[in-house]
């Protein structure tokens, strides 16, 4: 408990898409380690705060903190340079491609240059994405199988495999059960615990609540753009999940008239 | 399995039907030996079209200005070589080179402007048209008296002087051809022995066979029967290294799986880091290149430059690609089918000719071509799904 250093920082991010104000000044801390769930009812600003955290997104205001450095997120690739991943809601696969294809799509292994050419190392990648997915325990008949033939839950495996494949520093998770059936959805719960205790940090998304409590050592509550709630995930289920519920829908705000519309 | 196999195979049969058909027909004359190397020099300006198309289609765009382009700078080549006095040396690379700015003019506007390809190049296609009526204005058909050039689209390579050995063969090709052979043969092996030694599935051991031994077959026929008349010509030399550059590039390098993920989820491409916009210009440059290529090849082929050069080529070498298997949904094709799909194109122009059917059907036969294929690429990916 002493020494919780934080991976991520985010200060009071403000994000506007013409009239509408996704983002009213949002602060949230990730800590090494931690799986932080991340709730709010449809249009709170969920995707879009993990947007911005994942380079997609420019916040109008506010500032981030890799590590206690400030960064400039400027683009998907260069937060994912900083250790930063995101598997997204609507799955960032290529389905005419194979499993180790996907996995290293975009940091493909090489084995030499001719001229312009980057001449591929298949081999190497097949093998290490037979590691990566012995490690997680995924089970995919075949890294040389084409995503398309795979079921949601091995697409979704797949995709978070590859989120955190690269010496990732935190891997961010919108919705990753969503459209999964309930046997397939605890296979990617089970992940993202297996994940966890192999020393990853992690921010999932999920309007499943029984998931988020599952999971998530802590929970943050967005309402309309802000932060109505932070707390640990600690008692039982059905009080978790009536408290939670209170945020969601506004009975509840612990951080109500802090100032974050004004500045 | 099954319906792979009907995807893969689909054009192959379609080949082996057109080639049966014709053959009959004519009595003999299309699978003759003369007609067999003239078909192979009259695939090859729609080969080389179909392979740049395979790209375009695969990062799911489209390419209509090829045809004229291709007119347009067999005409430039004529008027550089004549006009200009060039020497061939200097106007092959010359006309290239503007193919290539011709194909980043359209990268530009379908990457950069955002206008959709089909609008962009229908542009192009019009434009072409016109600049190749402009080009051939005053002359009308630019004739080329260059040997050397025309060579390409007729000439055959030299042979290998051996006096007394196997006469009247042509050694060069042979030997050109057992060297194909045994790479292809030993290349199958090697790749099927890698691919069981890392514990991945392998087709069962018949169905290997007979592919292996059924390609090797067409190889050594087609090897056989061009030895046997004047050798490979320099067309064929051309389709030959267009299909081992492209092959190698969409199967081997980075550039080939980035095309085919821009291809199959341009927004996953995009946020793996891979540059959509990048990976359009160097596809539709490609296309360019292969726009004059296919240019020079049919100006040579003529020994000269005409006004109606190019016309319809884009139609040939869009249906050769999914003859060939590219989907008209993106990220899947390959060079290999679609030169077989350009055969095929070609095939059905040079046997109609022979049977001496009136050019307005064969406009609707060349027309229906395209359309079964692309329905059947349909019917086949929706069952998959
Ligand atoms: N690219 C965009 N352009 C315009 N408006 C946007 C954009 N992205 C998000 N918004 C708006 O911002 C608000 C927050 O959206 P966001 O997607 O972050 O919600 P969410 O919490 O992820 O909701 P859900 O649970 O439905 O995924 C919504 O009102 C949405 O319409
Ligand atoms: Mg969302």
């Amino acid at each position: 408990m002493m020494e919780k250093r934080p991976v991520v920082e985010m200060r009071n991010i403000k994000k506007n898409f013409g009239g509408v104000q996704a983002l009213r000044g949002v602060d949230l801390v990730l800590y090494k380690n931690e799986v932080l769930g991340l709730v709010g009812d449809n249009a709170a600003g969920k995707s879009t705060l993990m947007k911005v955290l994942s380079g997609a997104y420019i916040p109008d205001e506010g500032e981030i903190f890799i590590e206690g450095n400030r960064v400039e997120l400027a683009s998907p690739m260069h937060a994912r340079q900083l250790g930063i991943e995101m598997v997204y809601q609507d799955l960032a696969l290529a389905d005419n491609l194979d499993v180790a294809a996907n996995v290293f799509l975009g940091r493909e292994l090489c084995r030499r240059k001719i001229g312009p050419l980057s001449i591929l190392d298949k081999h190497a990648m097949e093998q290490e994405t037979t590691r990566l997915l012995d490690r997680l325990k995924i089970d995919i008949p075949s890294v040389r199988a084409n995503v398309e033939k795979l079921s949601g839950g091995q697409r979704q495996a797949i995709a978070i495999a590859r989120a955190t494949a690269f010496n990732t520093r935190v891997t961010i998770m919108d919705e990753p059960t969503a459209a999964l059936s309930v046997a397939a959805s605890r296979k990617v719960l089970d992940l993202v615990r297996e994940l966890k205790a192999q020393g990853n940090s992690i921010i999932i998304i999920s309007h499943r609540l029984e998931d988020i409590y599952q999971v998530s050592d802590r929970l943050i509550v967005l309402r309309q753009g802000r932060k109505v709630c932070e707390c640990p995930v600690v008692g039982g289920l059905d009080e978790f999940r009536e408290q939670v519920l209170a945020y969601i829908i506004g009975a509840r705000d612990d951080f109500a008239g802090g100032g974050q519309e004004g500045s | 399995m099954l319906q792979q196999n009907i995807r893969d195979f689909g054009m192959y049969i379609a080949l082996l039907v057109i080639v049966i058909v014709f053959a009959v027909a004519t009595k003999g004359v299309f699978i003759s030996p003369r007609n067999i190397s003239n078909l192979i020099n009259q695939t090859g300006y729609i080969a080389v079209l179909a392979v740049g198309m395979t790209l375009v289609i695969i990062i799911r765009h489209i390419d209509l200005s090829v045809g004229f382009l291709a007119g347009f700078l067999g005409a430039m080549a004529a008027i550089a070589l004549v006009f200009w006095k060039l020497p061939v040396f200097v106007v092959i690379p010359l006309i290239l080179g503007f193919g290539i700015l011709a194909g980043l003019l359209n990268g530009f506007l379908v990457a950069q402007m955002r206008i959709p390809a089909f609008v962009a190049t229908l542009a192009g296609w019009l434009g072409y048209r016109g600049a190749l009526q402009l080009a051939t204005v005053k002359t009308g058909t630019i004739i080329i008296p260059n040997e050397a050039f025309n060579a390409i689209g007729n000439g055959f390579i030299p042979d290998i002087p051996l006096p007394g050995i196997l006469p009247g063969v042509h050694k060069a090709t042979l030997l050109i051809g057992f060297i194909i052979l045994a790479a292809y043969v030993s290349g199958a092996i090697r790749d099927r022995q890698k691919t069981r030694a890392y514990d991945f599935k392998v087709p069962p051991l018949n169905i290997f066979v007979t592919r292996l031994v059924c390609t090797a077959a067409v190889i050594f026929l087609l090897t056989w029967i061009l030895a046997g008349y004047r050798g490979l010509s320099w067309t064929a030399v051309v389709i030959l290294i267009i299909f081992l550059l492209y092959h190698f590039i969409t199967t081997q390098t980075v550039l080939g799986r980035h095309i085919y993920a821009v291809g199959g989820n341009p927004e996953a491409a995009q946020l793996s880091g891979i540059s959509v916009k990048k990976i359009t210009y160097v596809v539709f440059a490609s296309m360019g290149m292969l726009s004059a290529l296919s240019g020079m090849l049919f100006a040579s082929r003529l020994r000269s430059a005409t006004t109606q050069a190019g016309t319809l080529f884009e139609l040939d070498a869009i249906a050769a690609a999914f003859v060939g298997g590219v989907s008209a949904s993106g990220g899947v094709g390959k060079v290999s089918g679609s030169i077989i799909g350009a055969l095929v194109m070609a095939s059905l122009t040079n046997g109609m000719n022979l049977l001496g059917v009136d050019i307005s059907y064969q406009y609707i036969v060349r027309a229906a071509v395209l359309a079964s294929a692309v329905i059947f690429d349909v019917a086949t990916r929706n069952r998959t799904v």
